[in-house]
């Protein structure tokens, strides 16, 4: 296996945090719309971030079935289309597998920037769907999320690599 | 370092699964599928109360520090803001009190003549409380979930009423919550009824104009419509009673090459921001069923048809 130059050692990633990390993007999803912003267009998808994080770093664990599935819940939850996010998130997942061997190679501002066309794609899937099923135009004011969504990347990269981020070894004057 | 310590295990070489993209063909298959039979035919209501009882424990979680933080507004919203609210709704109530002491009277003297003239009563429906707890998420359509659901026999297409008029319809019903479609929604028509002028006509949401309202649809060019009518349910859809106050019409235009005028009303109910409303039966369940044609004509016509 070729290792990228300056790569740090990471942990085997525990699928517990995998499967946790997506249901809190999820319930951190439900958040922004119960409590914080109602149904605004432009509130980021941290669902779709945590999603193309994993996708891109556990390809193996991760991938479109289960972006499929995330996609389901998440239209459940709109109470719109049944399936509108569900196919976002496939082809959003498809495009990450596609790039995820490159993608790393790259420091985290210049990956916030090549996953941005990503999160573009995946509403503008959503924005053609509605569109073609008669649903109205929700404002420029969507513009912002993808946008949003690319500025948490490096956010989700500090916050998901964390538990693999620890020493192998922990004892008492290195706990963590 | 022990084994296993890096996240380095070599990638499978013979059981890899399925590329890539035939997981996307067959995944977005099942999607336009999805979407097909829930926009089309409708069929994917029992999918969905599934899905929601997966999802209903996350969104009980989530909903807790929501209802945390609006506990602890509400406990430090001053006292003058209560005392305002109080004085306000008294107003209000001196005021409807007049109108709601001849309503008696009023209910009495039409039952008299009801009766008189052989009429039906006109139709009561039941009303339960609920309260409004979030908006739903899609930006698409206007959509508020309420608190009540299948348990609470709550049922698809019961009107929904705050304190200042008609709200929506309730559209989707979850065992403990339900999903209320808002007048303002474009694809939620009301039937409604000028109490100016007494003509009848179909409101529709209207979200593309200016933020939510409803457009008074095909209403001839030369109708009688002024800025200022107030609108109120028709009652002659067998959904909602009639007289509930529903939208004010705030501007009409009239062009000379259109055949029907542009009317946009302001709904009077709080379409953002309300709290707590009724949910009503709707009034179809009381209506008698439509009488038989005598079988011979309509098999007779029926034999022609083809």
């Amino acid at each position: 296996m070729i290792m990228r130059p300056g790569q740090q050692l990471l942990l085997p990633a525990n699928p517990l945090f995998v499967w946790g990390s997506l249901v809190g993007a999820l319930l951190l999803n439900m958040v922004q719309n119960m409590g914080l912003w109602g149904r605004a267009a432009w509130t980021p998808d941290l669902l779709a971030v945590a999603l193309v994080f994993w996708t891109v770093h556990q390809p193996l664990r991760v991938s479109i079935g289960v972006a499929f599935v995330c996609g389901l819940l998440m239209d459940v939850h709109h109470g719109g289309l049944l399936g509108q996010h569900a196919l976002a998130y496939t082809v959003l997942s498809f495009l990450a597998v596609a790039m995820h061997r490159r993608l790393l190679w790259f420091t985290v501002p210049s990956q916030a920037a090549q996953v941005l066309p990503l999160f573009v794609a995946a509403h503008a899937v959503e924005v053609l769907l509605q569109l073609l099923v008669g649903g109205n135009f929700p404002g420029w004011w969507m513009l912002l999320a993808p946008l949003l969504e690319a500025l948490l990347w490096p956010l989700a990269s500090v916050v998901l690599l964390l538990p693999q981020r620890r020493a192998p070894d922990p004892d008492a004057n290195r706990p963590l | 370092m022990p084994l296993g310590t890096l996240d380095r295990a070599p990638p499978p070489f013979f059981r890899q699964g399925p590329s890539a993209l035939t997981k996307l063909a067959v995944c977005s298959a099942l999607a336009l599928l999805l979407m097909v039979a829930d926009a089309r035919f409708k069929v994917m209501q029992p999918l969905r109360l599934g899905l929601a009882a997966v999802l209903y424990p996350v969104q009980w979680l989530a909903l807790r520090p929501v209802l945390l933080a609006q506990d602890v507004t509400h406990y430090f919203s001053t006292m003058t803001a209560a005392q305002s609210a109080q004085a306000q709704a008294q107003i209000k109530q001196t005021m409807l009190s007049q109108r709601a002491n001849q309503v008696e009277q009023l209910d009495q003297e039409n039952a008299r003549l009801r009766k008189l003239l052989g009429l039906r009563e006109r139709l009561q429906a039941a009303a339960s409380a609920a309260q409004v707890i979030y908006d739903a998420a899609d930006p698409y359509t206007r959509k508020v979930v309420i608190d009540k659901g299948l348990a609470h026999d709550v049922r698809v297409g019961s009107p929904v009423l705050d304190e200042f008029g008609v709200l929506g319809q309730v559209t989707r019903v979850y065992p403990l919550v339900s999903e209320v479609t808002l007048v303002t929604d474009r694809d939620q028509a009301i039937p409604v009824l000028n109490t100016r002028t007494g003509a009848r006509g179909v409101a529709f949401g209207d979200v593309s104009a200016h933020a939510d309202a409803l457009e008074l649809r095909f209403m001839a060019a030369n109708a009688d419509v002024i800025a200022g009518d107030l609108l109120t349910t028709s009652g002659v859809d067998g959904v909602y009673p009639p007289g509930l106050a529903v939208a004010r019409v705030e501007k009409v235009e009239r062009r000379v090459d259109d055949i029907f005028a542009r009317i946009y009303c302001v709904p009077l109910a709080m379409v953002s921001g309300a709290s707590h409303v009724i949910v009503l039966e709707p009034v179809s369940a009381q209506i008698p069923e439509r009488p038989q044609a005598p079988p011979g004509p309509a098999s007779l016509r029926g034999r022609a048809a083809k």
